[in-house]
């Protein structure tokens, strides 16, 4: 057989990690990404990446236990095997960091040093600073870069991914990807495409991401004909900065170092916040959460911001969304140590030292567990079958999706610095599984008739073509801005159908619109004009699949909060009576979870979204009520801690 | 969150209007010439979300219907390096650079240019490879055998990670190499009947002529401090040593006074020229 | 510079370069340290200058050598590679206005401004040749090679006579001490001498501390040339000339001795009757 290649398509954590794993095990790359590999949207994490660890363990800590706290901080919304296979990879892979040179933060004796993150009680959280996420990527991008210097990997750098390319059996057997520079238009044959494409934040306009996370790639697939899962699970994060180009994200570490978020109890206090005592100072996460504290996950920490601002009232900004992060009381050179990355953001765009004065903060969205189906083989411990070529591959055979545009690890609500783990994890799990795939095949990429890549080819050098001549009159950039104030609108911290409807009506609208651009670069040389046209036209089948997603699942499951199908909460003052509340709530728990405790999946037709429900594993971990020790609903808790004990009595 | 945002007009007096003037140039080793563009002011506004308003527009000041201009960014916070530029004569990230603060530099206009020691790709994006391939000369990775588990890396004092993070920052961006005097453009033309790989070849040779420029240098510190990296680190030193290695710094600082991540490169030159002074005195008396 | 040179010097580039950086300190750096030490000491009057200018003439024949192997290649050595290396780089002070910057261009400047100051310079007291011919119908009928070393004082103060050479030699002295001064900080940042940014401001104060102690040396060692009075000097000098040649400490050679012009009509100082000048 001819040589083998893979083609992957995102050079952020999880691409850069297949790439390298890949390579180790001697298969060839191209890498294909719209941005410098070494300037992806990994660089903007933050906080740390999670791993049960040899200082949690006397703690009563497990892998065991931070799979309970995904699956628990998720909602119980995702498959369980591949999760668990997650956390117990966990400590193997900050040991590989390590000795890949990233500089994480040290204790006085020289070990890793851990913080806190929200949505558990132990301290799992390695980091670099308050920039971790670059560190990790610059670690991977330089083990690339020593490949690419042995000739194991071709970089594309500034290449624009357009198209899977199935041969007649529908396998995946390369790409159709555009020069940025030169427009070039050309195929990449390939016995295995791995997407890594990253997050859709851009889908809302203005949000944590960089400017290239619009979803274009993972739209491509879906349009290829791929199933898209969970596309309604956006994560809002509950601090960031508002800027005119973009939200900049303040990380949850700020809190995991000790910062707490409060308000003035007096409405809209006009006092400089230093100036206001404490016995006037609401620490409301502190005060309804006491045993996370300002560590509670992160859906739950935005909807509390969004509670005490809209529904209470007590913003420190009239007219937005606003709560102070306090880290004043923490000393100056603890926090350069370890939050100096983020703080200097702080002060450089807001001219304020934070470690002065109390940042101001507001939501952004941040997010998407959602992403490209994903199958996985499930082994007899309950964990993932090493090197079979069903892990990560989406329904179209030998197209593989890793990282955060998968669907796969984070469910319904992400944890805080879970999100690198499971993109090195999924990077580095996946290469063994793609060698398989690509080992069991008869016949090269390279091999098969020219014709198949020549057409795929054809399709998009027709819509090109198209595009450059279209003279609708209509202004993409704008467009742009439409759609995003139309999903931030209906589809972030709180939702409703009616307002989803009008969005989908209004997203609908804006994709017609879209069609009809016209462009104001016609040329045929680094033409960002068309390139962002293209982009934005694939938003909308994930658009809409985020609304439609979000229309139909009638409940309150992680980030994805209707008002008018959440769980009430317990309002009997009588013990008794108050009990017999807490059994009624945990049947609805129950009935609830029977008819939503489902993976949204998304096709698209004919520009439709289409939704169907799959099952979720649930098989290791039972789902039960995510409360977060919620001061009130204690005998929620002890209702279901009985039920589980001793079935019997939900009879 | 973005919907509510902008709701009080602003109180003091600023600008209706910011004058933008952009040095453009439709591709390689064509003419470039300036054009003046026009954006309503808004708050907290910085280069990007000006330069996002002049694509919108695709005008200029005069009304002239033009092509956007184009740029590169990525992160918009400063830490993927992807949008420096020569803001008001001084190389910075487009991110970071605020208008507001600009405006105090210079009250009635803002000037924008591509940076000046890479080739023009178009407008101000600019083709910064020669530092991704100076990465690869210097050897800038930890050499592991694999990536299987094989238990934590070596041990690292507090004061040594302390040391060395600053470095790790670094976000190849590009301005320390701006606005060093003795980092100069090299700029390859593709020859006619060159095949790519023919072209990039001759690139990377022609590349390996100049000066490998500060954050390189900063690099190869890093990697020779950490102690699986120092395997290697006399291949590094080799380069380093070599045509346009650390001897043709001019100590002219700039460097360090430009960097976004304030990384300590005079104090990475210095180290990389001790430890070119005693990697040379060994090979004069241990060859 | 051709194709060949050019990749010779890129080849060798690390090489060459420390080379240049370590012969601007040694020797040409110390070379002039003691030469302005020496020359100030005419502050002491011309009998100590002179003791000072009969002990290194006291190397005689040897002396040509030791000023070509230890002042003169080396310092044309560090005069052209600093040009290869001006050429290799562009100054950018008018867009980057931080010190350091005007440092690196001063750098530059002064290293230009000495190269023509120092040729100049040599031209001007020793003519460059020591070949009669030279000297006869090139060197003085332009006015130069006014320096005899056997007249130290005496010849020097006449050579600095006017306001133009005065200039022309405190704008050299001023951007020698600085290319010295400066050249020693970047030498330790180069070699890896002082690498902590502490270190770094340190060295810099010392260096600047040094320079302008030198620079203190030097103007002095001028403004002591500008004041001496000619004819006492004159007369010191050929007194020791005397004395030394008497006791054999210096080899009795015309060549280094004032002789007066035979034309008339020189200015009075120059022509006044010291005319003891013994063969």
């Amino acid at each position: 057989m001819a040589e083998q290649r893979v083609v992957v398509v995102g050079g952020g954590l999880a691409g850069l990690a297949a790439t390298m794993k890949l390579t180790e095990l001697g298969t060839p790359v191209d890498l294909v990404s719209l941005t410098p590999v070494k300037r992806s949207h990994s660089v903007c994490a933050q906080g740390g990446i999670n791993s049960c660890n040899d200082q949690t363990r006397q703690l009563g800590d497990s892998e065991w236990k931070h799979f309970d706290d995904t699956v628990y901080g998720g909602d119980f919304l995702q498959n369980q095997p591949p999760v668990k296979e997650m956390a117990y990879w966990g400590p193997k892979i900050i040991d590989l960091m390590d000795r890949l040179g990233v500089t994480f933060n040290r204790t006085q004796e020289g070990f890793l040093d851990r913080r806190r993150f929200g949505g558990t009680l132990y301290k799992r959280t390695a980091f670099a600073g308050a920039t971790t996420g670059q560190q990790l990527l610059y670690a991977l991008d330089e083990q690339v870069r020593r490949r690419e210097a042995e000739g194991m990997v071709r970089k594309f750098e500034f290449w624009d991914f357009l198209s899977p390319i199935t041969d007649a059996s529908g396998r995946c057997v390369g790409i159709v990807a555009q020069d940025m520079v030169s427009m070039q238009i050309r195929s990449f044959p390939a016995d295995a495409v791995i997407v890594a494409s990253g997050g859709c934040g851009l889908l809302y306009g203005r949000s944590t991401m960089s400017v290239f996370c619009n979803g274009s790639a993972a739209s491509r697939c879906m349009q290829a004909g791929a199933k898209y899962g969970n596309p309604e699970f956006i994560q809002v994060h509950p601090t960031a900065i508002p800027g005119a180009d973009k939200l900049r994200l303040m990380s949850e570490s700020a809190r995991g170092e000790g910062g707490r978020v409060w308000v003035p109890r007096k409405a809209q206090d006009s006092r400089p916040p230093k100036s206001i005592p404490e016995s006037e100072r609401y620490y409301f996460l502190e005060e309804r959460y006491p045993k996370y504290g300002n560590l509670v996950p992160r859906d739950i920490a935005t909807r509390e911001i969004f509670n005490i601002c809209v529904n209470e009232g007590l913003s420190v900004e009239a007219g937005r969304m606003c709560v102070y992060l306090d880290l004043t009381h923490i000393q100056r050179t603890e926090l350069d140590r370890k939050l100096g990355g983020i703080l200097d953001i702080y002060e450089k765009f807001q001219g304020v030292d934070p470690r002065d004065v109390p940042m101001k903060i507001f939501p952004a969205v941040h997010y998407s567990m959602g992403g490209l189906w994903v199958g996985y083989s499930k082994s007899g411990d309950g964990g993932l079958v090493a090197g079979h070529p069903q892990n990560q591959m989406t329904n179209l055979p030998g197209l593989y999706a890793i990282g955060e545009c998968d669907y796969q690890y984070h469910g319904a609500n992400r944890l805080g610095a879970n999100s690198l783990l499971s993109c090195i994890f999924s990077g580095l799990f996946v290469a063994p599984c793609v060698r398989t795939w690509i080992q069991n095949q008869s016949k090269s990429a390279h091999e098969l008739p020219a014709s198949i890549m020549q057409n795929a080819i054809n399709a998009q050098e027709i819509r090109h073509k198209e595009l450059l001549g279209s003279t609708g009159g209509e202004n993409p950039y704008l467009i742009h801005q439409e759609l995003g104030d139309a999903l931030t609108r209906a589809a972030t911290v709180v939702r409703n159908n009616q307002q989803l409807e009008s969005a989908y009506e209004k997203v609908s609208e804006l994709q017609q619109r879209a069609k009809a651009c016209s462009l104001s670069d016609s040329g045929s040389w680094t033409n960002q004009n068309v390139i962002f046209t293209k982009a934005l036209q694939d938003m909308f089948p994930i658009a809409k699949s985020i609304l439609r997603g979000a229309q139909l699942r009638d409940e309150c499951r992680g980030a994805h909060f209707k008002p008018d199908f959440s769980m009430p909460s317990l309002s009997e003052e009588e013990p008794a009576a108050r009990r017999a509340e807490a059994e009624r709530w945990c049947d609805r728990f129950e009935e609830n979870n029977r008819r939503f405790l489902k993976s949204t999946i998304a096709t698209v037709s004919d520009e439709e979204p289409q939704i169907s429900y799959e099952d979720v594993d649930t098989s290791l971990i039972p789902p039960r009520p995510r409360l977060y020790g919620l001061v009130g609903a204690e005998v929620i808790e002890q209702v279901w801690k009985e039920r589980v004990t001793s079935p019997q009595t939900t009879a | 969150m973005s919907s509510p945002t902008h709701a009080e007009p602003v109180v003091h007096a600023r600008p209706h209007k910011i004058n933008v003037r952009i040095l453009r140039q439709d591709g390689p080793g064509q003419p470039s010439y300036w054009e003046r563009h026009q954006v309503d002011y808004e708050e907290n506004m910085n280069i990007i979300s000006v330069l996002q308003r002049i694509a919108s527009q695709a005008m200029t000041v005069e009304g002239k219907k033009v092509t956007p201009v184009a740029w590169d960014c990525g992160c918009l916070e400063e830490v993927c390096g992807a949008c420096t530029m020569v803001i008001n004569g001084r190389v910075r990230q487009s991110c970071s650079a605020l208008v507001d603060r600009l405006l105090k530099e210079h009250a009635t206009e803002i000037e924008l240019r591509p940076m000046s020691k890479f080739p023009v790709i178009r407008d101000l994006m600019v083709d910064r490879k020669r530092m991704f391939e100076t990465l690869k000369r210097v050897e800038a990775w930890v050499p592991v055998d694999g990536y299987d588990d094989m238990g934590p890396g070596p041990k690292l004092s507090r004061a040594q990670q302390e040391e060395n993070y600053p470095l790790s920052e670094c976000m190849t961006c590009g301005c320390c190499v701006e606005a060093c005097p003795q980092y100069t453009k090299i700029e390859v033309h593709r020859r006619p009947g060159e095949t790519d790989d023919q072209y990039d070849q001759r690139k990377r040779e022609t590349y390996a002529q100049g000066f490998v420029g500060a954050a390189a240098i900063s690099q190869a510190v890093l990697f020779n401090s950490h102690p699986t990296g120092a395997n290697i680190a006399n291949e590094r030193m080799a380069v380093l040593t070599g045509t346009g290695g650390v001897q043709d710094c001019g100590n002219a600082q700039n460097c360090v006074a430009v960097c976004p991540k304030k990384i300590p490169l005079t104090r990475s030159i210095a180290r990389a020229g001790r430890a070119a002074t005693l990697y040379a005195l060994k090979r004069i008396f241990d060859h | 510079m051709n194709a060949t040179n050019a990749n010779f010097l890129t080849r060798h580039d690390f090489l060459i370069r420390r080379l240049h950086s370590l012969t601007g300190l040694v020797p040409v750096g110390c070379y002039m340290v003691v030469h302005l030490l020496v020359n100030s000491s005419l502050m002491n009057g011309p009998g100590a200058f002179q003791t000072n200018v009969n002990q290194i003439h006291s190397l005689g024949r040897a002396l040509p050598l030791v000023e070509w192997l230890f002042i003169f290649l080396p310092l044309i050595f560090h005069a052209v590679i600093g040009v290869w290396i001006i050429r290799s780089g562009k100054t950018n002070t008018d867009q980057y206005r931080y010190l350091n910057n005007w440092r690196y261009t001063l750098q530059r400047w002064t290293g230009v401004v000495a190269i023509i100051f120092i040729f100049f310079h040599v031209f001007h007291l020793h003519g460059w040749f020591h070949g009669e011919w030279w000297l006869e119908n090139v060197a003085r009928p332009w006015g130069m090679a006014n320096f005899k070393p056997y007249n130290a004082a005496s010849t020097l103060a006449t050579a600095l006579q006017g306001f133009l050479w005065p200039i022309f030699y405190f704008v050299g002295i001023v951007c020698c001490v600085f290319h010295l001064a400066n050249g020693i900080w970047t030498m330790g940042i180069t070699w890896g001498v002082w690498t902590s940014d502490r270190a770094q401001k340190g060295a810099s104060i010392v260096c600047c501390i040094g320079g302008i102690g030198l620079l203190i040396v030097g103007l002095s060692a001028l403004s002591a040339a500008i004041t001496t009075d000619v004819q006492q000097a004159r007369n010191v000098e050929d007194a020791m000339y005397k004395l030394r040649v008497d006791t054999g400490e210096i080899v009795d050679n015309p060549e280094k001795r004032y002789h007066a012009p035979e034309s008339l009509g020189d200015s009075t100082e120059e022509a006044s009757p010291d005319e003891d000048v013994s063969e």
